[in-house]
């Protein structure tokens, strides 16, 4: 039974995503492009050079931690839909240690400036959280807000207090973030991103505590009944969720933009819900969907360049992915196709009365 | 051979048919069919839920179907009102045939279903449930006065006791019935379904239930009565078919069977009463109240002065209609709500915070009245329901829960679902996809393993068949005798009955009397009950 829903689960996006590309095909043809020519620039833009395929892992790397983000608070059954907000206010943080804390060694300052991201933006998740169990707010709007919140005060701060020159942008950063392992240069935000994946993978999966928290996203009032403590788990979610953005953000801000600017951030925290659900809230699926995710994006240049085809054919794509894997879960759910799973496994026979 | 015997079986029904046809019943009117069922057989994959079922009901009649859980009664209750078709087999109206592909299409032919779990939208009134998606005339306007008066002038036609401006969450479980059985004749119900009504209901609800039921059928109504309470069954019903794994296994009618005919026909073995001894004296307190207070003003969701403790190694039983303060009293033990007023001691100490972690750790075990929302988390496996409460134990976690064995999570699991014969595929199903009696055992495995001082058990066998409701009584004796003390709070008085040790009464969120569990003074009971004392009136 349990095998059969872990089938499901894996069938449902890689059927998604097929589909989607069956239908990007399409629409390729339609506006005189070919198909097969355009995805082979796709392919090759994004992991056609090392280069390519270091690229492709920068522009994962955001992508899986707001991925991430989503995943732990939709686990315990809460909707953080601020990861874009706490991505910010991570890089705030940290850019604000980066031109403050200066005069120690480079290393030590980026530790201290990650561990500052996170904390930022954990703090900026537990508002929601707060709210939520002491006056029954709803988080999802509270967090929405917040992004505003946070991206008006990064405006203030990239125009104001920290402007550098006269552009409105900060100054960068000194302490970056190294790529490893030439040739391919694997940048080192990708591996924080992967080790994280894996202790929160970890933690829901091997832990007492996870277990609970994943209890309570499932079934609240029983949690409560079995002596779990609800609202603590709750808001610890809301923290860890908030900590993994912001420590997204500060990678971000170390490893690929190294300042602050207009349009920092801009978009990765709906991404990352969306990358959440057809990852199937797993951590491990999270980082695969991410990664797809950056491929197009990556390929998409390379195609216009290419064929002369838009980005937004591959923006449709993506969006079509969303769409069948929204509509996959929905439809395997249903009393009749779930029936029909049942008579393929074939060994049902009686359950027994 | 088993063949052999169920076309004996289908022979010998229809010549009971043929007679039927005909008989003429006491009145001396000719009885008239109205609807039939015929070698209904519906397959889900490979499984066979019902297998050339016969029915026949007759205008006016009762007729009750009767078979343990799973033995296909609500598979052919739903083909009947069209949210199934059958694989095979035809139906009949008046006698002729009719293809039920809709549950509009079953409405209109006059089936009405009460089902077990009423379909009210509780945020609304009883007029606007009652009206809810039909309309007897074309304007686009609902004539409300016209229409309340006509809904008004049905309930009293059947004596059915409505308030028809409440809202559902403001009246009694037994008064949403009624709405619903209204509902039905509103909408033009001849024929009558009725699944499982009293099992929510307690024994002067029943008797109100019976009583309409009479009047259905005086007024020519036919009502299909679904059940597995051989009490009720023989005496409300004209006719009883017996299903077992599907199959009709035969038709009676009552004059010519008694209880323990119908019983043994029905699990198809010899039914064992199980026999223990009650326990007359009790040492210590484990837990008691004082004066206990919550939520006052509330008749139905609330508790009054309370004083009550349950002793070591007895069952104390709490009867009552559903909805008198009983589940706010399990909450409140088990320590989900704080009391407004008054004291709870456990194990001799005040307790100062009511939190359910801080009960568990105390020793209290609770079998909720809702197993699927407050007992078990559906989405998750059986295994990882039996471990919830034991995540932190040594066996099956490194430092406290940092680090969970798995293999030890699914032998400790295993060792459970043997012990407490649950039946699944594997340990690793979905609880959700379990039957009732599955579902209820695991909660039990998980509560009783724990080896609890108080047991909270709340209608602990709702909507189980026999064998696993015998299972569940057996094992809550079980732990009485090892020195649990177990609070049992049920609607069926049959189970407070046979079970407690001691018999408190709630009524309207007060403890109205307790009584001693051997040689219960049953009359007594039922009129407190209903909040009636001896000698004041019936």
């Amino acid at each position: 039974m349990n095998t059969k829903n872990n089938f499901i689960k894996i069938a449902v996006p890689i059927i998604a995503i097929i589909c989607s590309f069956l239908v990007g095909a399409i629409l390729i043809a339609c506006i005189g492009g070919n198909p097969i020519e355009a995805f082979s620039y796709l392919f090759r833009g994004a992991f056609g050079t090392a280069s390519n395929i270091s690229d492709t892992f920068v522009k994962a790397t955001p992508l899986i931690f707001t991925g991430l983000a989503a995943t732990f608070a939709y686990r315990c059954g809460v909707f953080n839909l601020g990861a874009e907000g706490q991505f910010v206010m991570g890089a705030v943080a940290s850019i604000w240690i980066s031109t403050t804390l200066t005069g120690i060694p480079a290393p030590l300052q980026l530790v201290i400036s990650i561990v500052g991201g996170a904390i930022a933006g954990g703090l900026w998740g537990v508002i929601p959280g707060i709210l939520k169990i002491t006056r029954g707010l709803n988080e999802m709007i509270v967090s929405i807000m917040l992004n505003y919140v946070a991206i008006l005060f990064m405006g203030y701060l990239y125009s104001g207090p920290l402007r550098e020159g006269s552009v409105p942008q900060t100054a960068s950063v000194t302490a970056r973030l190294a790529r490893l392992f030439s040739p391919i240069r694997i940048p080192a935000g990708i591996i924080i991103a992967l080790v994280l994946a894996a202790v929160i993978y970890y933690y829901l999966f091997y832990t007492s505590s996870g277990f609970k928290l994943r209890t309570v996203g499932l079934n609240r009032t029983a949690a409560e009944y079995n002596g779990f403590p609800v609202k603590k788990l709750i808001l610890i979610s809301f923290i860890v969720s908030g900590a993994i953005a912001g420590i997204g953000g500060s990678v971000e801000l170390h490893g690929t933009q190294f300042r602050l600017m207009s349009g920092f951030g801009e978009g990765y925290g709906f991404d990352g819900v969306a990358i959440a659900l057809i990852g199937q809230l797993n951590p491990i699926g999270t980082v695969l969907v991410a990664y797809l995710f950056a491929v197009l994006r990556k390929g998409a240049t390379t195609m216009q360049v290419g064929t002369g085809l838009p980005t937004s054919v591959i923006d449709i794509i993506q969006a079509l992915v969303i769409v069948f894997a929204v509509a996959g879960s929905a439809f395997v759910n249903l009393p009749k196709i779930r029936q029909v799973f049942t008579n393929l496994t074939g060994k049902s026979k009686k359950e027994g009365k | 051979m088993d063949i052999v015997c169920i076309n004996i079986y289908d022979l010998l029904n229809a010549i009971k048919q043929v007679r039927e046809w005909k008989s003429i019943n006491a009145s001396g009117v000719c009885m008239k069919e109205i609807l039939r069922m015929e070698n209904i057989t519906k397959k889900f994959g490979e499984v066979y839920a019902n297998k050339d079922i016969n029915l026949t009901i007759m205008e006016g009649e009762v007729h009750t179907l009767l078979g343990e859980n799973g033995a296909g009664k609500s598979t052919l209750m739903n083909i009947l009102i069209g949210l199934y078709q059958p694989t095979r087999g035809d139906i009949y109206r008046y006698g002729e045939k009719v293809k039920i592909d809709s549950p509009s299409r079953a409405v209109k032919l006059g089936l009405g279903m009460v089902h077990q779990h009423f379909m009210l939208v509780e945020a609304m009134t009883v007029f606007e449930n009652i009206i809810l998606g039909v309309s007897n005339d074309k304007s686009i306007f609902i004539k409300r006065d016209a229409i309340k008066k006509e809904i008004i002038a049905l309930a009293a036609k059947y004596s059915l006791d409505i308030e028809i401006d409440k809202e559902i969450t403001e009246i009694s479980v037994g008064a949403q019935q009624r709405v619903e059985i209204l509902k039905a004749l509103y909408r033009g119900a001849e024929v009558l379904i009725l699944d499982e009504p009293t099992a929510a209901l307690t024994d002067i609800e029943v008797e109100g239930l019976f009583r309409i039921i009479r009047k259905l059928t005086a007024e020519k109504k036919s009502v299909i009565f679904i059940s597995h309470k051989m009490r009720e069954v023989l005496e409300i019903s004209d006719q009883i078919t017996i299903l077992r794994g599907g199959r009709t296994i035969a038709t009676l009618a009552k004059e010519n069977t008694d209880a323990s005919e119908l019983a043994n026909l029905m699990i198809g073995k010899e039914l064992v009463t199980c026999e223990h001894e009650k326990v007359t004296e009790t040492k210590e307190n484990i837990i008691s109240l004082e004066n206990v207070s919550f939520n006052k003003k509330s008749k139905h969701s609330g508790i009054r002065d309370i004083t009550l403790a349950v002793g070591k190694g007895e069952i104390l039983g709490i009867a009552g209609v559903d909805g008198n303060g009983q589940s706010q009293l399990a909450q409140m033990v088990t320590g989900v709500i704080s009391p407004d007023h008054g004291e709870v001691l456990l194990h001799a100490k005040k307790i100062a915070k009511f939190i359910p972690g801080y009960f568990i750790a105390a020793g209290v075990s609770h079998i909720p009245e809702d197993r699927n929302k407050m007992g078990l988390i559906g989405a998750m496996s059986v295994k990882e329901n039996l471990v919830l409460k034991r995540l932190e134990k040594p066996e099956i976690s490194l430092g406290k829960g940092l680090f969970l064995k798995k293999p030890a999570m699914a032998k400790c699991a295993g060792d459970m679902k043997d012990k407490y014969d649950i039946r699944c595929e594997s340990i690793e199903q979905e609880t959700r996809n379990l039957s009732g009696g599955n579902q209820q055992k695991i909660i039990l495995a998980r509560e009783l393993e724990e080896n609890p001082d108080l047991l909270v058990a709340v209608h602990p066998t709702r909507g189980l068949d026999v064998g696993a409701t015998r299972f569940v009584h057996e094992k809550m004796l079980d732990s009485r005798d090892k020195g649990c003390g177990v609070l049992l709070i049920s609607a069926d008085f049959d189970e407070i009955l046979k079970l407690s040790d001691r018999i408190a009464v709630m009524f309207e969120g007060q403890i109205v009397g307790v009584y001693p569990g051997k040689n219960p003074p049953i009359k007594e009971i039922s009129l407190a009950m209903a909040g009636k004392q001896m000698g004041q009136g019936d």
